[in-house]
């Protein structure tokens, strides 16, 4: 064979090679991203769906007549960014035992969405 | 010790990939021949490709080895196979030397496999491989530089680099084979080349000057990008060496254009009569050469120097140039007017002059005083004092944490002579020969946070210098307490509505929380939401509370956020807002004492309203002396027309200029 052709066939070669290399490095990546969210979703879904997650944030209200207290928190590790926002409450003796303005650590069970405060506890006067 | 290896190295193996990729070039450029001594330049150059490749692998081995060292921490780290590895694989810049390395293997074995080569399209496809193979593997070393780092458009950036990296090695790189045959050819028994060499030297030049033009745009860009302003090029290690790579660079330029002009020279058929001019001209490209090379050592210094745009920079001279100085005042701005149309008058003649043929001497010194002229007139009323520390970066982000610090530490510090509002009328005050500044004044504004950094550590008679009393950080925020004072007293234009499209007025940064565990700051909210901050004084601020309260979700769906704080700053402040109607949005419990005192600067009622928009300006100040409500519709109208604003302004700074 001709020496031009074998620099050229060495060329395309090395074209192809690094292009085929940097487009398996990509699906690799999307590869990965996608099984650490789906790793994610099952991790905040499974476990024979009985959850349980803790958090710590200040009472805003309590809504007796609905059993909801309303909670400004931080992050809820494994379920929720921080926010404020209504959780039932498993007991009227939940909503009575805090009052808006308390500094309080909540434990939430149940099956993912449908959760409920089941203790809660103020961590501050 | 370490950093000499390291630099060494990257020299090492820049210097031999470019001279590679150049010897190749210009052996490529020159084209084959049947003349002995150009036969024996190019296995000369050939064996030099061989000894450079090889020489370019170690090199780059050795500096791959002290990267190790340098992330791992410790040279014992360097001799590990395994730390090797874990760099090589798991990092961008080991997986381009990777590349690279490949790329040179592959290079090396093009070089030393012994090939029949038939006819000039086997040749050039030979010559050409190491050419390509040679400036791919250069180009890069762009991708794990500085550049790949650009944040954003990392892109634009690499393939300045790319050009800048390609260009130069094949211009530099083509300079010792060029005078290596020059040298060869400019001998006497080397008069069978003379032509072949002549030849090279004029192709080689015209290709020279495109890829100085290639050079100049992409350095000028990666200038713009890396330095990005004149106290970065003066004042960081990295502008000065590029200063210096400039002045070397400059140099190399003259050497060229006298070479150039001798190539003419050169013409002449007969063996004999081009000698001497070949002979100098060698001489000329080798002095270029070996400029070239401390350019070379000046870059691997660069590449291991952090960017200027990442460093504070010393100034090195006692006046700076600013147009702020003439701002308002009309005579300075006739006289620069005037000055300038000068000087511009001096640089045409001056440009004028390389083109004329007759006259030129005149012409050239005429044009040269004119413009000394020019600029002695335009320059002067621009010159400001400066200090090493004018172009320093605050250690400390303006942020209502650090401007309370500093309102306290000026209480303690500077009110006695100052005066507790800053206003020059402290106690003390009358007992001084010069009146202490008032620091209130629009003047203020003018200096750059550096400027006063340095009166505040070093004294201006009368004062004192503080830099033994207080830490650099107490410094800047005293110097952050100022510029709040300054927005505190340009924000008086600022009204209940906003002005559309005219963000001009930097909102200090905040941070709060909401209980336990829940901080957040105003730069959390950037890009994403507009903030309503609301400063609110129980009761008479009660009713406002409830107002907004009821009007919190359609502020909401219009992507507002408020963050109420009182101004009692009570940690208690939720439980007092409790027995109501539900109040939902932030009240912040904890942050409260600096935003207070940070925002009460700029508006002392009781009940004050700031909104602050997506970029983190200020945009409007509602102050409610006595009873606070007012129609929640007009709220919602001016988040409207925030909303319906076109221009993105960039976001603000995080620290005072």
């Amino acid at each position: 064979m001709r020496l031009w052709r074998v620099v050229l066939l060495v060329d395309l070669a090395l074209a192809l090679g690094v292009g085929a290399g940097y487009v398996w490095w990509g699906q690799q990546v999307r590869r990965l991203d996608g099984e650490l969210r789906a790793a994610r979703v099952a991790a905040a879904t499974t476990a024979g769906g009985e959850r349980e997650f803790h958090g710590v944030g200040v009472v805003r209200a309590g809504l007796t007549e609905l059993g909801v207290v309303v909670i400004t928190h931080g992050e809820i590790p494994g379920y929720m960014p921080p926010m404020t926002m209504g959780f039932r409450a498993t007991s009227p003796k939940i909503l009575d035992s805090v009052k808006p303005g308390d500094a309080v650590r909540f434990t939430l069970r149940g099956t993912p969405p449908n959760l409920a405060i089941t203790a809660i506890d103020k961590t501050a006067p | 010790m370490g950093e000499v290896v390291g630099l060494l190295a990257r020299w090492l193996h820049l210097s031999s990939s470019i001279v590679l990729v150049g010897g190749a070039a210009v052996l490529l450029l020159a084209g084959p021949s049947d003349r002995p001594t150009a036969q024996r330049w190019e296995a000369w150059i050939l064996t030099a490709c061989r000894v450079l490749v090889l020489l370019a692998l170690a090199a780059g081995l050795l500096a791959v080895v002290h990267q190790t060292a340098v992330l791992e921490g410790s040279v014992a780290a360097a001799l590990r196979p395994a730390a090797v590895a874990r760099m090589l694989l798991q990092t961008q810049g080991g997986i381009v030397w990777l590349l690279r390395g490949g790329l040179l293997v592959l290079l090396a074995a093009f070089l030393t496999v012994r090939a029949e080569v038939r006819g000039r399209t086997d040749w050039r496809a030979l010559r050409g491989q190491v050419v390509l193979l040679g400036a791919v593997a250069l180009g890069l070393v762009a991708a794990a530089g500085h550049a790949a780092a650009v944040e954003p458009g990392a892109a634009a950036a690499l393939a300045a680099d790319v050009v800048h990296l390609v260009a130069g090695g094949v211009w530099v790189g083509g300079l010792p084979a060029l005078a290596l045959l020059l040298w060869l050819a400019g001998r006497r028994p080397g008069a069978d080349a003379r032509p072949y060499a002549v030849l090279a030297a004029r192709r080689f030049s015209r290709m020279a000057l495109a890829l100085v033009g290639a050079l100049l745009t992409s350095g000028l860009w990666s200038t713009w990008i890396q330095v990005a302003s004149v106290a970065g090029l003066l004042g960081t290690r990295h502008g000065r060496l590029l200063l210096v790579k400039l002045v070397a660079f400059a140099g190399m330029l003259v050497l060229a254009a006298l070479g150039r002009r001798m190539i003419p020279a050169l013409a002449g058929d007969a063996a004999a009569v081009g000698r001497p001019a070949m002979r100098r001209l060698s001489h000329f490209v080798a002095a270029e050469a070996a400029l070239a090379l401390l350019v070379l050592a000046v870059v691997a210094a660069m590449t291991v120097t952090p960017p200027a745009r990442h460093e504070s920079p010393t100034w090195p001279l006692s006046y700076r140039l600013t147009l702020d100085n003439i701002v308002g005042a009309p005579d300075f701005q006739a006289q620069v007017l005037v000055g300038s149309q000068v000087a511009v008058l001096g640089l045409v003649a001056l440009l004028a002059s390389l083109v004329l043929r007759r006259l030129r001497l005149p012409v050239l010194a005429g044009g040269a005083v004119v413009l000394v002229i020019g600029l002695a007139v335009a320059l002067p009323p621009l010159a400001s004092d400066a200090y090493p520390t004018t172009y320093y970066r605050p250690g400390v982000p303006y942020q209502a944490a650090s401007i309370a610090d500093g309102m306290a530490l000026f209480g303690e510090h500077c009110a006695v002579c100052h005066g507790s509002k800053a206003a020059g009328d402290g106690p003390a005050a009358g007992t001084l020969a010069k009146r202490p500044a008032d620091l209130r004044a629009h003047h203020v504004a003018l200096h750059t946070a550096g400027d006063i950094f340095w009166w505040i550590t070093n004294g201006l008679p009368p004062m004192p210098a503080f830099g033994d009393r207080l830490d650099a950080d107490a410094r800047w925020h005293l110097i952050n307490y100022l510029r709040a004072l300054s927005a505190a007293d340009a924000a008086r234009l600022l009204g209940p509505s906003i002005e559309p499209e005219t963000p001009w007025l930097a909102a200090p940064d905040f941070s709060f929380a909401v209980g336990p565990d829940y901080a957040r700051s105003l730069k959390d909210y950037r890009g994403r939401k507009i903030v309503l901050l609301v400063l609110y004084t129980l009761p008479a601020s009660y009713p406002r509370l409830v107002e907004l309260s009821e009007a919190h979700g359609a502020l909401s769906t219009l992507e507002v956020e408020i963050v109420a704080v009182p101004t009692s700053a009570d940690p208690q402040a939720i439980r007092r807002l409790a027995g109501g109607p539900l109040i939902l949005y932030p009240v912040a419990t904890e942050g409260a004492r600096e935003i207070v005192d940070t925002y009460r600067l700029f508006s002392p009622a009781p009940h004050a309203e700031f909104l602050i928009d997506r970029q983190g300006y200020l945009r409007a100040v509602v102050a409610a002396p006595g009873d606070a409500r007012r129609d929640p519709n007009l709220l919602l109208a001016e988040v409207q027309r925030l909303n319906d604003e076109k221009v993105v302004p960039p976001p603000v700074e995080e620290h005072v200029h």
